[in-house]
């Protein structure tokens, strides 16, 4: 008996000082905590000169996720705040445009605070954790954890997760200059001893009309159906295709092909759509918010790259893709 | 009259006293699209993803097969009584998608006294988004560029593994800095 006790503490202590030392061991409580954990609470979104403060409400009903975002500050102009409800990974947000309500719908996304994927082998490759100071977030003690890039084609990442549930309290986006470029955070939070979902409802104005939105069809492609007239070489390391999908933009006569390349934590989505008359051509970058943009034109296709990395990871990209002279002389 | 329409829509109402809701939401007006509005919202957040474009008129088919459906059984005359139909309690009374129309009532109930008289204004066409960022076509020829389509960077967000700038896409798109 007492050998049995003496073990369970051996482990006890082992996994205590794994814990404490090991910054994965740390991230990887974080990302699951954030997606099992019941809490409720407030944070700041903020992004440039941008800031907006939103609702979380987020219950785990035996492995159903089911998460409920408002937005607290929104314009005036706008009257109901945008709303965002997710059930496991199906998306649906009531967006208020003028004396309309816009119902979105999306699919599988990491939404704050489940902003790490489950599995953090990607951002292994390509970044170095360090363990940092302790320090006090929305009144809860946090760790903080530095994800250092490897290299100069991803921003670096100040991770705050609370030290006794795990779950991610703060994260901020720096570049080299280590200067923060988006900051994500809660003020204020509490967890959640009931497992109720009677807030699981969009609160209804009746003063507005409900639309889906004007739906840019979009068609998810599979490996097997690739169109074989363009490729993609000479990604940044470390960026891997996650998804291909196919764009109809309502006004556009061509399909536009969409390309998400993620190392794991950013992402970066790659645009080519051929160039037809009355297009004008656009090349050159620009930057929004953290947002780096570059357009490039490549044998009459739009190349565009969006993503929140360096503006090195875009331009690389918005050279990467080669065309067969074949395909492109027969057009 | 549109808090009875959820109640209805609830089973808290019995069909009794509820004709009058049913032949005014059938006759058009601002009743009937608030039934096809309850019915859009439910079928989202349910997460069917067959809407179409005549939502409203397959909404309106559907509400005039319901009182057959009520019916206890095939036997039962057509000019049944209403006390018959009380008896049955709606097939659709335990299904989740109701929850929603239940959120209603209360949100109704003070939200039709202060709004109704906004319910009628003419619909702004003009999306405010896309009018703050220069659509492509309005540009003249350049050869750098200083605008994107709107579309891309919601496709890139909608799609983007870790979702932060959502919630203020709109903003933080409409302000460049550089």
């Amino acid at each position: 008996m007492f050998r049995v006790i003496l073990v369970v503490a051996s482990y006890i202590v082992c996994a205590a000082s794994y814990a404490g030392d090991d910054p994965w061991f740390v991230l990887q409580k974080t990302a699951y905590a954030a997606r099992e954990l019941n809490y409720q609470g407030i944070f700041t979104y903020q992004n440039g000169k941008q800031a907006r403060s939103i609702q979380i409400t987020h219950v785990n009903n035996d492995g159903q996720e089911m998460t409920r975002n408002v937005v607290l500050d929104n314009g005036v102009e706008a009257g109901q705040p945008r709303e965002v409800y997710s059930q496991g990974s199906d998306i649906v947000i009531f967006r208020p445009q003028n004396q309309k309500m816009v119902i979105e719908k999306r699919r599988g996304q990491n939404l704050f605070p489940a902003m790490l994927p489950t599995e953090l082998q990607a951002i292994k490759a390509s970044y170095t954790a360090h363990l940092g100071a302790l320090e006090y977030v929305a009144g809860r003690e946090a760790q903080i954890i530095d994800l250092v890039p490897n290299d100069a084609f991803r921003y670096s990442y100040k991770i705050w997760a609370d030290t006794e549930y795990g779950l991610l309290l703060k994260m901020a986006m720096l570049d080299n200059k280590n200067q923060t470029l988006e900051q994500i955070a809660f003020s204020q939070l509490s967890t959640l001893n009931s497992q109720d979902t009677n807030w699981f409802q969009p609160k209804i104005d009746v003063s507005k009309s409900y639309t889906m939105e004007d739906n840019t069809v979009v068609n998810h492609v599979n490996n097997s159906q690739v169109n074989s007239n363009w490729i993609v070489t000479g990604l940044p390391t470390g960026y891997v295709k996650i998804d291909h999908l196919e764009l109809n933009i309502p006004g556009k006569t061509a399909p536009v092909d969409q390309m998400i390349f993620s190392d794991g934590i950013a992402s970066v989505s790659l645009f080519i759509e051929p160039l037809t008359k009355g297009m004008h051509p656009k090349m050159g970058h620009m930057l929004i918010g953290s947002t780096n943009i570059c357009a490039n034109v490549i044998d009459g296709y739009q190349i565009t790259v969006v993503g929140e990395v360096p503006e090195a990871t875009v331009m690389q990209i918005a050279k990467a893709v080669s065309f067969k002279k074949q395909t492109v002389s027969n057009k | 009259m549109k808090n009875q329409l959820s109640a209805l829509m609830d089973g808290e109402l019995d069909i009794e006293s509820s004709e009058h809701l049913i032949t005014s939401a059938k006759s058009g007006g601002g009743l009937k699209s608030c039934w096809a509005h309850y019915h859009l919202i439910g079928d989202a957040m349910r997460g069917d993803m067959y809407l179409s474009q005549n939502f409203s008129s397959r909404v309106m088919t559907a509400l005039e097969a319901e009182p057959t459906v009520m019916v206890r059984n095939n036997t039962m005359p057509s000019n049944a009584s209403v006390t018959h139909i009380l008896n049955k309690k709606p097939s659709y009374k335990t299904t989740k998608f109701w929850s929603v129309a239940a959120s209603v009532a209360a949100v109704m109930f003070v939200g039709v006294m202060v709004t109704q008289q906004q319910l009628n204004k003419p619909e702004q066409l003009v999306p405010v988004e896309t009018a703050q960022l220069s659509p492509v076509e309005t540009l003249a020829p350049v050869e750098i560029a200083q605008s994107v389509p709107t579309e891309y960077l919601q496709a890139h967000q909608s799609a983007a593994p870790s979702g932060a700038a959502y919630y203020i896409q709109t903003a933080s798109y409409t302000e460049p800095q550089k």
